[in-house]
């Protein structure tokens, strides 16, 4: 079940109407926990069990945590939970990539082997709830918050539909307190959740669903492609990419603000960042943001020699690519990010004295900063390796013999897009729905609804993070 | 109630109204976009529409099964020349082929004598192969509601309990017909600004009229022998099995409205039942039927066309079937126009 989908408009008429309706925070939470169970089931029921499993795992070994007397108890809780977690991502996720991997070294090195590969379906939103369920017991472990004894409380947490899919990663910290108040409708910010979620709405089935098919037509053939097409699949797919995940995420944020339930920003205008190291402080924030509190400071973070700094960006951010998916694409991607990273702190460290070298830097460093950002995705994006080599000799050197045009006069887009994108980023759109009374409001959404429907695709493309 | 509550039902009433107005009006400006091979077909007919007297609408069973080229030499042959056109598409079941032929009537053609409308009950499954642009167009309230009734009340007499009990059993018909009607209604992707989707329906159009731009295409080759003698052995058994099946109540009605449309136009129309592997005679619920009934489904009668050898599967002809089976349709039409 898609957000874009007429299906979820019912499903999530009924959840607001019968959970704003029901007047204890218990029987709220029940009715929430059945609904992300079939929101869950309308894809693969049979996994529910893995997502039931994984919530009474944390919170036992939450539980037992808190019984725990000695730090070594503690810890070993915490182990439990760690490879129940990442065992069940290994498993669905990345068996076999590791297997086949494997035996292609062995075979590399003249050893050839006969593997078998199993036909695994990977759980959607796996990765998305097991880092939350994560969140959950770290924290607990560290001390920054108490183990919850509902279970109720925790299965909420990490079922709840708008984001259990495909994020925001919410922390176990700000959510849970948020599950133990009964919320109040009055406080709902309405309007501002109804903007969201149509902003999301239009990112998601107006601009990446639009782009989505000539970006599909690219990445199957790129060699069939001219360079100048290289290009607008690239461009089209970091269009795509954005307005598809931050679409979501709006939406999540959007259906869970409607329930009162606030959910964390996830993405903050990543295409005006001024450098690789801002990008990533605006792009899937709450995946950056998770990664650095939970593997690259407890790796060291930035404190000891600089070489030891940079082999923890690297290693967590090639682990943030693998993240995204069993596939040398996405290690590579990670690890053209992580060396992005390393050579801005260089720049940076090596600079600091030189005022001249930053202000030139300055007017560099954003189209610098896009350039790396779409080459990473590229790679990202070719459904293999060998696919990737003529796409990037199309997007690094303009050499491409294929001769199929994608149509370069589509990139009006580009432009179009990015006025858009900045009004917002400065507020223009932030504030003014807010005058006028209630029915103003209510007859313009109405109006700028059915609008929007207009430039809808008839066919729904699934979201691209729901692979991951 | 509190007056909060009030108020917030209210507004959601006026967004709703904002909505389905707005809704209205942007469907009024941007009409339906009728996918490539039926808009191919629609578009041609449009053009020509002066030119054709006789018009067969239906399923493939008709597409690849009538050359109107052989009906028009066996016609002109016989000393009543027609003029005709295959308007049949792929899949195009009941009761897509009704919003086709209204579509169709409403060019006004002036000539028009005969329309072959090949009969059968009214499909509520979709197939999911064509795309949704092509189950969405058709989805306007009159063939929205003849699939949800059917989908609902199958028979037409199955009590209030029993409709309500079937909401479970048909939710997914329901609720298919029910989000396809409101995509249309929404004018849903109505507005393509990269056209996208342009690019193929250029070259369904050229296809789907066929070499002769006459409508019909030629089908594919004879079954295998394997598969002839599993057909033998199907056909066998609905041979044995086959008893009156009467057309369902909305197929019933549907047909005879469009029958009194067809004959304000100053045309007549004429029912065929292809000849497909189901052998058991279709009948309309009440005597008359809308038109003369042409049943080519009966191997007794017609065993040329149920020889394995002319056949590609349950329901299509070969080249060669084809040729036949509009010989035999043009020859029952001239027994029947030649009938005081």
């Amino acid at each position: 079940m898609l957000f874009v989908e007429f299906r979820f408009f019912w499903f999530f008429l009924a959840v607001f109407a019968v959970y704003w309706s029901l007047r204890k925070n218990d029987s709220r939470k029940i009715w929430l926990l059945i609904c992300s169970y079939i929101f869950y089931a309308a894809w693969n029921w049979k996994f529910l069990f893995l997502l039931m499993a994984s919530s009474v795992l944390d919170y036992v070994v939450g539980m037992m945590m808190t019984r725990s007397k000695t730090r070594g108890a503690r810890r070993a809780w915490l182990l439990v939970s760690l490879c129940g977690n990442l065992g069940t991502l290994a498993f669905f996720k990345y068996f076999n990539f590791f297997i086949s991997s494997g035996a292609g070294l062995l075979e590399w090195l003249g050893l050839p082997a006969s593997v078998h590969t199993l036909n695994i379906i990977l759980p959607v939103g796996v990765s998305f709830y097991t880092f939350h369920s994560m969140s959950y017991t770290i924290d607990v472990y560290r001390g920054k918050m108490r183990a919850v004894s509902s279970l109720l409380d925790v299965a909420c947490f990490i079922g709840f539909f708008p984001q259990m899919v495909a994020g925001p990663i919410v922390r176990a910290s700000l959510f849970l307190p948020q599950l133990r108040s009964l919320r109040k409708f009055s406080e709902v910010d309405v309007r501002s959740a109804l903007v969201l979620f149509l902003t999301g709405f239009i990112k998601k089935a107006c601009v990446a669903d639009a782009v989505a098919p000539f970006v599909d037509r690219y990445f199957a053939a790129p060699e069939n492609f001219t360079a100048a097409s290289a290009w607008v699949g690239v461009l089209f797919y970091a269009i795509q990419v954005y307005c598809d995940f931050s679409g979501y995420t709006d939406m999540a944020i959007a259906c869970a603000r409607l329930l009162g339930y606030e959910l964390p920003v996830n993405f903050r205008f990543p295409y005006f960042a001024r450098n690789i190291s801002d990008l990533w402080k605006r792009w899937h924030i709450s995946l950056s943001s998770w990664l650095r509190d939970y593997l690259y400071i407890p790796l060291g973070g930035n404190r000891g020699p600089r070489w030891f700094m940079y082999r923890n960006i690297m290693i967590t951010m090639l682990l943030g690519g693998l993240w995204h998916g069993a596939a040398w694409t996405f290690l590579i991607w990670g690890g053209l990010h992580g060396v992005a990273l390393v050579v801005h702190r260089e720049w940076l460290w090596r600079t600091e004295q030189r005022p001249g070298a930053q202000s030139i830097m300055r007017w560099l460093a954003w189209p610098l900063t896009i350039y790396w950002f779409c080459l990473a995705l590229l790679v990202f994006r070719s459904v293999d390796l060998p696919r990737a080599v003529p796409a990037l000799r199309s997007f690094i050197l303009f050499q491409s013999s294929g001769t199929e045009d994608l149509g370069a006069w589509m990139l009006w887009l580009v432009p179009v897009l990015a006025i858009v994108h900045w009004l917002n980023s400065i507020g223009w759109f932030s504030q003014w729905w807010r005058r006028g009374p209630a029915p103003l409001f209510a007859a313009g959404y109405g109006c700028a609804a059915a609008m929007v429907l207009l430039f809808v695709p008839p066919h729904y493309t699934p979201f691209i993070y729901f692979q991951f | 109630m509190t007056k909060s509550f009030i108020n917030r039902f209210l507004c959601a009433a006026v967004a709703l109204a904002a909505l389905v107005g707005t809704s209205a009006l942007l469907h009024a400006l941007f009409p339906p976009t009728i996918p490539g091979g039926v808009a191919a077909k629609l578009k041609f007919f449009t053009e020509h529409k002066d030119e054709f007297d006789t018009l067969f609408v239906g399923t493939s069973c008709i597409y690849y099964s009538v050359s109107p080229e052989n009906f028009d030499r066996t016609t002109r042959e016989a000393g009543l020349p027609t003029h005709s056109f295959n308007f049949g598409i792929d899949a195009m079941h009941p009761p897509e082929n009704f919003y086709v032929l209204e579509q169709i009537l409403k060019t006004k053609p002036r000539n028009l004598k005969w329309v072959f409308l090949e009969t059968a009950n009214i499909e509520t499954k979709l197939h999911q192969v064509l795309g949704t642009e092509r189950a969405v167009y058709w989805h306007d309230w009159p063939r929205t509601k003849l699939a949800v009734q059917k989908a609902l009340n199958p028979r037409g007499d199955a009590k209030w309990y029993i409709r309500i009990s079937r909401l479970w059993v048909a939710r997914r018909a329901l609720a298919s017909h029910l989000t396809l009607f409101l995509q249309r209604f929404a004018s849903i992707g109505r507005v393509d600004f990269l056209s996208s989707r342009n690019h193929e329906g250029i070259d369904a159009a050229d296809l789907e009229l066929g070499p002769k731009r006459d409508g019909y295409r030629l089908a594919g080759d004879a079954m295998s022998a394997e598969n002839a003698a599993l057909f033998q052995k199907r056909l066998a058994r609905e041979i044995a099995e086959a008893r009156p099946k009467p057309l369902d109540p909305y197929a019933d009605e549907a047909y005879r409205n469009f029958g009194k449309r067809i004959r304000a136009i100053g045309a007549a129309p004429l029912l065929v039942v292809p000849p497909l592997i189901f052998q058991s005679p279709v009948i309309f619920r009440h005597s008359p039927p809308p038109g003369p009934l042409l049943s080519f489904n009966d191997a007794g009668k017609y065993p040329t066309l149920f020889d394995s050898k002319v056949r590609i599967d349950d329901a299509h002809l070969t080249n060669e079937g084809a040729q036949e089976f509009t010989r035999l349709l043009a020859q029952e039409f001239l027994r029947r126009a030649r009938q005081p």
